[in-house]
């Protein structure tokens, strides 16, 4: 019930203020179809959660029964007695007691050895190739989420197609050559101020000040992101207005985040990709203080995501994908900490993933220059969320065909 | 970026690129090419002395500005003085304003801005060095090699207490050498990725070994050097640090992709230039042993510099936002407030957000900051602390003979937009302002908030 007096509200709202993000569209027209077609707002959704800085991969899912584990990391192994334990050979680091219990709820999938051939090691290079699915060789302006928002038809209503929370630069991710993705850092602040800002949002919002400069890229893509920007601030900020939940969300910046997300959905956004980031995986030194810190606020933040969406109704219908440029060497280094290495675990959360640890236990002796070696490409995984959470054909968005791995109950 | 203009910046002649600027008659040297020079090689300048500017030669204008390299004593001492009050409390977050007062009153604006590329590129984060006093002193290292010798910039960066702090590096033992300060050397702060191996990470690092951070000193611990035999970028040596870095600086690749940075940093961010396009710069760079002024005066003076391809083809940096209203002005306004300001669109001094730094360009612009952009100059014209040459707004304006707002339209235009304004634009904003209520003080300020809100106004 009250999600459809939400989605009233919006429809009211969207007509008045301009709502459509698409570049170069003519807005008037968008308007007059949002008020004669009702929103989608059953479609899968899925969050993407980005661990930035390359997260640790085998302290995360920890082979504790391993001895070259305990060899490689003589102070940085996680001690038998304090890992979550999955079976006899795999557990969860101590810190991941909420994903834990959404494993056992049948909600939380990890596969192992995620990467790609030939691995680079710059935290940049290997973030531009997860986010591109190209190497530095070819052209890589877009994004693996922009090509597939590319793909979408416009939906009238216009709700913003993909949104980026966070203070952090947008994610090359969703990146798309039609369509501008908002980032929004903060609800409260998104919003123009002044005691000139009615006029204001009139003046950049009907059509931006024509100038004399001829075909200037740079001054497109300024218009066209200001109208996404006018457009989207007064939409978002009043979807969240009114969420009520009982789910408590950890006070961190991840967990204000997935909040906001939880509100989002709620409210009836049609926005089907919500992107956000957690930083600070770069343990070079004192890895086990910081290591811990972040995935507890990762688990924690995440499972009461998981938990409100169910609350709501949302749960079959959102996946939370978390995935980090790299992991770690295998070996600690002398500062009690890891270096960067290559393959690493990627993880699904919601109410339709394939529960498990899924793929090979790591192998520990047959290293690639000290680093893990893949078992599956990540655009693996991409795929099969592109085909089968997404509902899209993968293949002309990752370049190529990928073997889909099975992640997802339906 | 699009084939068209990858094939515009093809068509290019590098030897017409870089030669002197001569005025045509499509390009002369007037008041907008001074003042694209004046944002570019600073943040920007008041009309008057833009006017006084063009009675003069191009080469002669930047080539005083550049040999303006070092800050005088005497202001350096005055905000010296400021900056250690600061420094006394020990929080990292009050250095971001005593760098702006720096930015909002400097008389060597190229140097200031020099020293924030650098910043941008041996990107170092206060929130993880934790130590005021750390980033102070890398701040003034950068600032003195700001326009000086690039090798030797570097050899100090290595040995800086602040970065090595900041990439794990305070400890470093012979039996796990730590990779990170190795790596970024070569990918981030000479080199760029793909000039180099993965084994030549893990060697360079050996190199390294024994560098430490003890009581917020640099030292050599001997005892954890590894003296053994290395390969580094194909040379074989017992090698320690300051080699390391020397036969980094020797590699071919290093001049072509620092004088790319200077490309982007004061010409423009897109197209990528070649690097057949670049090679007259990288070459200058090394046969002028790697001094940084010679090339910044090159650049600054050339042809390419005052084509098209320069001018409004820079997406302002927040900073260059900010300080450049402020600096066209002759305002001056609380440092707290822009310092924070800075911070919540993207640029926090002393913040960048990670080890590379800025990316720049279009990664300025997303929808938070756009309405950030136009907010934060809100709040600064609203602030009871701006004034203008320590006057109000309109009265600042009415000692230029400027009086309506169509005057005021035309001397901000000429002032602070890269590209002039059309008709149909000018209407829009007469507008929008002209019925705003309040004194003229307020329409005036309306007016300044609204033309620095529109996309244009983005441009630099």
């Amino acid at each position: 019930m009250n999600i459809h007096l939400n989605r009233r509200r919006f429809l009211r709202d969207s007509i008045g203020a301009s709502a459509a993000i698409g570049v170069g569209t003519t807005l008037p027209e968008c308007f007059a179809e949002a008020a004669s077609t009702s929103i989608q707002s059953d479609e899968r959704i899925l969050v993407v959660v980005q661990m930035s800085g390359g997260n640790d991969g085998l302290n995360t899912i920890v082979p504790y029964a391993d001895d070259d584990y305990r060899s490689a990391r003589p102070k940085l192994a996680i001690p038998t007695s304090e890992v979550i334990r999955c079976d006899d050979h795999d557990g969860f680091h101590p810190a991941m007691t909420g994903l834990k219990e959404l494993l056992q709820d049948g909600k939380f999938a990890a596969v192992r050895n995620v990467g790609y051939e030939n691995p680079n090691r710059s935290h940049f290079e290997s973030m531009d190739i997860w986010h591109t699915c190209r190497r530095k060789d070819e052209p890589r302006s877009d994004g693996w989420l922009g090509r597939f928002l590319d793909q979408q038809p416009a939906i009238a209503g216009g709700d913003v197609p993909a949104l980026h929370l966070g203070r952090e630069q947008q994610p090359t991710a969703v990146a798309s050559t039609s369509v501008r993705v908002p980032t929004v850092k903060e609800l409260a602040e998104f919003q123009l101020r002044g005691n000139n800002k009615d006029r204001l949002r009139e003046l950049l919002e009907t059509r931006p000040p024509a100038t004399s400069l001829g075909d200037n890229p740079l001054l497109s893509f300024l218009e066209s992101s200001t109208t996404s920007a006018i457009a989207a601030s007064g939409r978002v900020t009043e979807a969240a207005s009114s969420y009520q939940s009982d789910v408590i969300y950890p006070e961190t910046d991840l967990g204000n985040k997935l909040r906001v997300v939880a509100q989002l959905i709620d409210a009836g956004l049609s926005t089907r990709i919500y992107y956000v980031q957690h930083d600070g995986f770069d343990t070079h030194a004192q890895q086990a203080a910081t290591h811990d810190i972040l995935l507890r606020q990762w688990s924690d933040a995440v499972t009461a995501l998981v938990r409100d969406l169910d609350a709501h109704d949302h749960g079959g219908r959102v996946c939370v994908m978390t995935f980090s440029e790299f992991g770690r060497r295998v070996a600690e280094n002398a500062s009690e900490g890891t270096d960067h290495g290559a393959a690493g675990p990627m993880f699904l959360c919601g109410g339709a993933v394939k529960p498990g640890i899924h793929g090979k236990r790591p192998n520990l002796t047959d290293l690639q220059q000290g680093d893990l070696k893949h078992e599956h490409d990540f655009r693996q995984v991409y795929a099969t969320v592109l085909r089968d959470w997404l509902g899209t054909d993968p293949a002309t968005i990752l370049g190529k065909d990928y073997e889909s791995l099975r992640l997802f109950t339906s | 970026m699009s084939e068209n203009q990858m094939s515009q910046m093809r068509s290019i002649d590098p030897a017409w690129a870089w030669k002197p600027f001569e005025p045509t008659s499509d390009q002369p040297w007037d008041r907008s090419a001074v003042s694209h020079l004046y944002r570019r090689a600073g943040f920007g300048m008041e009309l008057s002395v833009i006017g006084e500017a063009v009675k003069r030669e191009p080469a002669e204008v930047v080539g005083k500005l550049v040999s303006a390299n070092r800050e005088s004593t005497e202001f350096r001492s005055t905000a010296d003085a400021l900056a250690e009050a600061t420094l006394a409390g020990g929080d990292p977050e009050k250095l971001s304003a005593a760098w702006v007062y720096r930015l909002l009153y400097t008389p060597n604006q190229l140097l200031e801005k020099t020293a924030i590329l650098w910043h941008g590129h041996f990107a170092t984060g206060a929130e993880k060095v934790k130590d005021a006093r750390m980033m102070w002193n890398q701040n003034q290292l950068l600032r003195d090699h700001a326009l000086g010798d690039f090798g030797s910039l570097v050899k100090k960066i290595s040995q800086d207490p602040a970065m090595l702090v900041y990439l794990d590096w305070a400890v470093n033992r012979k039996a796990h050498p730590n990779e990170n300060f190795a790596r970024e050397l070569m990918e981030l702060f000479c080199l760029g990725e793909g000039n180099y191996s993965e084994t030549d990470v893990l060697e360079l690092a050996r190199c390294f070994t024994g560098w430490e951070i003890k009581n917020k000193r640099f030292r050599k611990n001997r005892y954890q050097h590894d003296p053994g035999e290395k390969t580094v970028l194909g040379q074989n040596g017992d090698f320690d640090g300051e080699d390391g870095v020397r036969i980094v600086l020797d590699q071919p690749a290093m001049p072509l992709f620092v004088t790319r940075k200077l490309y982007r940093f004061f010409i423009s961010d897109e197209p990528e230039p070649t690097d057949a396009f670049l090679q007259p710069l990288a070459d200058l760079f090394r046969e002028r042993d790697l001094q940084i002024a010679p090339v910044v005066e090159r650049i600054l003076g050339s042809n390419q510099f005052y084509s098209q391809h320069a001018i409004a083809r820079k997406i302002k940096s927040p900073v260059e936002l900010v300080m450049g209203m402020l600096r066209s002005l002759g305002a001056t306004t609380n440092t707290q407030l822009v310092a924070r300001g800075l911070l919540s669109i993207g640029q926090g001094l002393f913040f960048p957000p990670n080890v590379k730094g800025w990316d720049g360009g279009r990664a300025w612009i997303n929808s938070s900051t756009l309405l950030g952009r136009s907010n934060l100059i809100a709040d600064i014209l609203d602030s009871d602390a701006t004034r203008f040459d320590g006057k109000t707004l309109a009265e600042y304006l009415g000692e230029h003979d400027v009086q309506t707002t169509d005057e005021a339209m035309m001397y901000f235009e000429q002032c602070l937009l890269a590209a002039p304004l059309d008709e149909q634009a000018k209407d829009q904003l007469r507008h929008s302002t002209v019925s705003q209520p309040g004194d003229q003080d307020q329409q005036m300020r309306t007016l300044l908030h609204v033309m620095m809100s529109l996309p244009i106004s983005q441009l630099g």
